[in-house]
């Protein structure tokens, strides 16, 4: 399964239909830095037959400007609103990536979006044997949605 | 399974705590509810519980002292997944997600509800954190 098409086409469609914002899809590749600068993640489980998590990494000032956008609301730092704007967006891709993987929508179910935010963290998945990063492109600014599943 | 004794405190109410954590581990839940289980350590008691369960001396936080606490978030979830089960409320987990760093906040939607639970070893406390929002 092209799991990057798959992220490439849910990120630009949420993108452009509820965020209001043009983003363009990079080449996929595997994460390399290990380390998020002055970050959000947006993290959501996925359970059942497959069992991983997806997330979407930004910039803080990717993430208040995608904030702005999607919320209509002025935002100038990470606080709250901006947490759960990109814990909805991260839900909302989960769901657009789940719908590709599992066409009957009976076996994989989401877990609570979990945003984790500040100057210098890293995230891992021991048991995530299948790892695709998509960067996407957005005013000249790079942002990363990740899907990380278990091999089945 | 890790061998060290530990005292649970009075759980803490919800609300946005800076927990001055350096390493957790979280892994979701999902099923009959929505949930997200957390670990959160500072550095000295992940290191101590990683060290108490592997077996070995750990001197920083690494993938091994990251992968013992996600196997213990992994472990505790399946033990809520149980106790669910028993009540006809059926569960599925997710993978563990480790997450550390000199500095960052774990957020949760707004409208969930939370529950902190503090636990003492003898390296200090660490925090053991379930949100759940009905579907």
């Amino acid at each position: 399964m092209d799991h990057a098409a798959n992220i490439s086409e849910a990120t630009c469609e949420i993108f452009s239909s509820m965020v209001m914002l043009d983003v363009s899809p990079k080449e996929a590749r595997q994460r390399t830095n290990p380390a998020f600068v002055k970050s959000i993640s947006g993290i959501v489980g996925l359970a059942g037959r497959v069992k991983g998590n997806l997330s979407i990494h930004l910039p803080a000032d990717v993430a208040t400007a995608v904030t702005t956008a999607f919320l209509g609301m002025d935002v100038a730092e990470i606080n709250e609103d901006v947490c759960d704007a990109i814990g909805e967006l991260a839900n909302m891709l989960a769901g657009a990536v789940k719908t590709a993987l599992d066409p009957a929508g009976s076996d994989i179910k989401l877990s609570m979006p979990s945003t984790v935010y500040g100057d210098e963290y890293s995230l891992d998945c021991a048991h995530c044997g299948i790892s695709v990063l998509v960067p996407f492109e957005l005013d000249g600014q790079e942002f990363s949605v990740e899907l990380l599943l278990a091999e089945t | 399974m890790i061998f060290l004794d530990l005292t649970a405190a009075e759980p803490l109410a919800a609300g946005t705590e800076d927990l001055g954590c350096h390493v957790s581990a979280m892994i979701g839940l999902s099923g009959d509810f929505n949930a997200l289980l957390g670990i959160h350590c500072p550095a000295k008691v992940g290191l101590a519980i990683g060290s108490a369960m592997l077996g070995m001396e750990l001197e920083e936080i690494d993938d091994d002292t990251k992968d013992a606490l996600g196997e213990i978030s992994n472990m505790l979830a399946g033990g809520i997944k149980e106790s669910f089960a028993g009540e006809n409320v059926n569960l599925l987990l997710a993978l563990p997600t480790t997450i550390s760093g000199k500095s960052y906040k774990i957020n949760t939607p707004s409208g969930s509800q939370r529950v902190i639970f503090p636990c003492e070893i003898e390296a200090g406390r660490f925090y053991i954190d379930f949100k759940y929002s009905p579907r």
